[in-house]
């Protein structure tokens, strides 16, 4: 079914469909898709993706029976159980939970920094149904952990979620995706980051092979505010991953990492993207692949300055390893620069896994399988090394085990 | 700022395109515009055999169809293909000049200018020039060396009509006329360029060159340039360009394919100073050149070295194929943009064959109101075991109003091959500038000093004619927006 009769049918199971600006919005996207027919050649963000699977989609949501959970463990840490999008507003003198409103989604319109021709999150625009919004309060210091769960086969879930952290707040926010149904969840996170706040985002994506999930993420860091994003991808199925991130105010650091570990026939495409424009932002973006048998990965890096934003630094790191022959990996780092006093660069490679180290390994005794294995833990430990929190370094440990335990 | 750095700033400012005069001779042109006519115009002039024309006129399909790559970071104006003159030829020339005394005197005083060692006392410097006035080739020296060793080194005129074979088998090998709208174009319309056979075996004694320039006014240059290395022979090319100042825009497109045979070896270096335009951005020529090698054999090598510091806008990626197993492809470059410049240029390397080798390094450097773009692409296919590619590519921002943007395409389907890719951005570091200072140099020349030294490593690949020039070139294209 296409689009536009797939939107037309379903019109009443989509949020904010009563209110006349956004509809006005929606009906322009719809023509952008009509006129741009998800013509791959004009469009990287579309590359090595089956489109029909995601053009031609049938729409089904239903809120599950099963509700979603807020608890409050222990002081200051919060675990939040969305199901299939949803979740149940909840208040207390620290965070808030409520739906989104009208004015989210409008406020999003306006940002021009994603693609206006990156589909994906047109459909999400589009077909939006579901989501909430957090506020972290003033000064407050919070953890929270959210788990995505999908309950039905079949699902197509447009989710929506906005995170505030207000003035002087710290967040330490983990979402976990494991989900082992044949589902389709296309998430958008806008996030606001206010003066001198912080947030540390994880996001483990841990699906099975029918299932697809598209991450975008959208963050905005005023002054002296820091943003850092750790995404570990181990999922079987195809997993999207563009997280874009604005430097608006003086001061504000952005550091996108990620890693990824696909095998057989899966394919993930990356992107991060980092518009400074204001004067002493740092930032950081690192992407690190291991790619086994037949799989496939784009990683789009981009770094821009604008005229204003001096006394810049932006770095990028883009590293690949292929294990087999039949693997393939495509990266684009770029660099867009308007301003003079800068410090701006980016390194990338590709290739096997250093036959020296491997030797040096083996003529110390252990198989070649071993070696590999250790190199490859090696390469992300780094990554790795750096997760302070005792439970997740070991759910990641245990996750990697699972994936090197099928390298030969 | 001092009085020093002014009155140098005054004696550049004075010293400005200095290539930009106007040789008055007659022209003889078509009508303007793009059509059938033209083509078959240019092809009668050019007393071309009919397989040649069919050949235009195919071409000339293709790009009706076609629509201009829009992909580059270049903001320009549509171009009006109808308003452009595809040939031009001073008159007189349907016959060539035997020897340089029966070359109009005002044509060799333009040469004399531009210092190109046309006469005899020069000609000792061994260098053997094929010059392109505008779209006829006038002449070329040294002719006779280079027959005695096999070599053929003509205008692609003359090789159309002496060695068929040849350009049968290559013209359009590596760059297919539906390659894309330039290419299409350049195809249908070509009026000169050079075209080089090196025999097997033969190491052609000194670096041949051909120097364009476009003279008369509302004219595009389409030069066709072809150079076939065959088996362990190798040439060296070399490349320059200017053209005279004008408000007007001028379209340059040019095709230029290289082909190395097993064990064969092109080098090839171009100096591109074209018109810029005014320190407003008008006039300038338009540059969109399509150059291509391609490594046929085995242990085949192409290097191209390239300094591009003239043209309102420059569209060029010069790029290798590297088909043949153990062959190397080579890429230098060193771009710089001033005013309102615009250019995005960059290569292309694609290895196909096993243990190909590629290099590239790139230096940008804007200035003023421009843009500076690299935009490459490393692809390794399946079969390209043990490729190995590294590139470099640094950009220098002198001001705050100008761009520096990099664009690279990383593309690996083998796990054999490695690659690697840094590049950084930045501006010039004010330790080096102020140790210079104390060292007694002038702002201008230290920033000078410190941008040739940027680009040593590309400048350094030049040939010996060309490397001095280009470092003055260098300075020259900086002056005025430092301090």
């Amino acid at each position: 079914m296409n689009i536009q009769d797939n939107f037309i049918k379903n019109k009443k199971n989509i949020f904010f469909s009563e209110n006349k600006y956004i509809q006005n919005h929606r009906e322009k996207l719809i023509n952008i898709f009509e006129n741009d027919r998800f013509d791959k050649k004009n469009n990287e963000s579309l590359k090595n993706i089956n489109l029909k699977h995601f053009i031609d989609f049938k729409y089904k949501y239903l809120i599950s029976e099963e509700t979603s959970v807020i608890n409050s463990n222990q002081e200051n840490s919060y675990s939040i159980v969305s199901v299939n999008g949803q979740c149940s507003s909840f208040k207390d003198d620290k965070i808030e939970i409520t739906k989104i409103l009208d004015e989210d989604y409008n406020d999003f319109i306006k940002n021009d920094t994603i693609d206006k021709n990156d589909h994906f999150v047109n459909l999400n625009s589009l077909f939006l149904n579901s989501g909430f919004k957090i506020i972290i309060k003033k000064n407050n210091n919070i953890k929270i952990k959210i788990s995505n769960i999908i309950t039905d086969d079949d699902l197509t879930i447009f989710q929506k979620n906005n995170y505030i952290c207000e003035e002087g707040s710290s967040l330490n926010l983990i979402e976990e995706y494991e989900n082992k149904n044949n589902s389709t969840l296309n998430i958008l996170n806008v996030i606001r980051l206010e003066k001198n706040s912080k947030l540390n985002h994880f996001l483990i994506q841990d699906n099975s092979s029918n299932h697809n999930l598209i991450v975008t993420s959208h963050s905005s860091c005023k002054k002296d505010s820091t943003y850092t994003q750790k995404v570990y991808n181990f999922s079987e199925g195809y997993v999207r991953n563009f997280h874009y991130s604005e430097l608006i105010e003086t001061n504000s650091e952005a550091d996108l990492q990620g890693i990824f570990f696909l095998k057989d026939n899966n394919t993930s495409n990356n992107k991060t993207f980092v518009k400074h424009s204001a004067e002493d932002c740092k930032s950081n973006q690192v992407y690190k692949g291991i790619l086994n048998d037949r799989a496939k990965a784009t990683y789009f890096s981009n770094t821009y300055v604008d005229q204003l934003a001096q006394k810049t630094e932006g770095y990028q790191l883009s590293k690949g390893i292929l294990l087999s022959d039949n693997a393939s990996y495509f990266s684009k780092p770029e660099l867009k620069i308007f301003a003079d006093d800068v410090k701006c660069s980016h390194g990338s490679t590709i290739g096997p896994i250093d036959e020296n180290a491997i030797f040096y390994l083996r003529s110390r005794g252990m198989s070649k399988n071993a070696a590999t294995k250790i190199l490859i833990s090696s390469f992300i430990n780094e990554e790795l090394s750096s997760i302070d929190n005792e439970q997740m370094s070991e759910m990641i440990q245990k996750k990697l085990v699972r994936y090197l335990s099928k390298v030969k | 700022m001092n009085s020093e750095t002014l009155n140098t700033l005054d004696s550049y400012s004075k010293n400005k395109y200095k290539y930009g005069f106007v040789t008055e001779i007659d022209n003889e042109k078509p009508k303007k515009g793009l059509n059938e006519e033209t083509i078959k115009f240019i092809s009668l002039k050019k007393n071309e055999p009919e397989w040649m024309l069919d050949w235009r006129l195919k071409a000339y399909s293709k790009w009706k169809k076609m629509k201009e790559p829009k992909w580059a970071n270049l903001n320009f104006p549509d171009i009006d293909y109808q308003a452009i003159y595809y040939y031009s030829a001073p008159k007189g020339f349907e016959k060539k000049p035997k020897d340089l005394s029966e070359v109009d005197p005002k044509l060799i005083e333009t040469y004399n200018k531009l210092g190109i060692p046309l006469e005899e006392q020069k000609v000792l410097a061994g260098v053997a020039v094929d010059v392109v006035f505008d779209s006829v080739s006038v002449a070329t020296t040294y002719k006779g060396q280079l027959e005695k060793l096999g070599i053929i080194f003509c205008s692609i005129g003359e090789a159309i009509q002496k060695h068929p074979d040849l350009i049968k088998k290559y013209l359009g090998s590596v760059i297919p006329p539906g390659d894309h709208s330039f290419s299409a174009l350049n195809s249908a319309v070509f009026t000169d360029g050079s075209f080089v056979y090196i025999p097997e075996g033969v190491k052609c004694p000194m670096e041949l060159s051909t120097y364009f320039r476009i003279n008369a006014e509302n004219t595009g240059q389409f030069e066709r340039t072809l150079i076939i290395a065959d088996k362990g022979s190798y040439v060296s090319y070399l490349e320059g360009c200017t053209a005279p100042k004008r408000d007007d825009n001028q379209l340059h497109a040019a095709n230029v394919e290289l082909i190395a045979l097993e064990d064969a070896e092109i080098k090839y270096s171009t100096v591109q100073n074209w018109y810029p335009g005014d320190e407003d951005g008008k006039g300038g020529i338009y540059n969109f050149v399509t150059k291509r090698g391609l490594c046929a054999g085995k242990n085949s090598k192409i290097s191209w070295t390239q300094v591009e510091t003239g043209s309102a806008i420059t569209w060029k990626y010069p790029s290798c194929i590297l088909k043949g197993d153990n062959s190397i492809g080579e890429f230098y470059s060193v771009a710089i943009t001033n005013n309102f410049q615009q250019a995005d240029t960059g290569t292309k390397m694609t290895h196909i064959g096993k243990n190909t080798k590629s290099k590239i390094i790139s230096k940008g450097i804007s200035l003023g109101k421009s843009q500076n773009t690299y935009r490459g692409e490393v692809s390794f296919l399946r079969k390209a075991e043990k490729a190995r590619n590294y590139t470099q590519c640094d950009s220098l921002l002198v001001g705050n109003q100008c761009g520096a943007h990099t664009v690279p395409y990383i593309d690996s389907k083998n796990n054999t091959a490695i690659i690697e890719h840094e590049a950084s951005t930045s501006k010039i570091n004010e330790d080096q500038l102020y140790y210079c200072r104390q060292r007694g140099l002038s702002h201008e020349e230290a920033v000078s000093l410190i941008v040739n030294g940027f680009c040593k490593q590309v400048l350094q690949e030049l040939p010996m004619e060309f490397a001095v020039e280009a470092q003055k070139l260098v300075s020259i294209s900086l002056e005025g927006s430092v301090g």
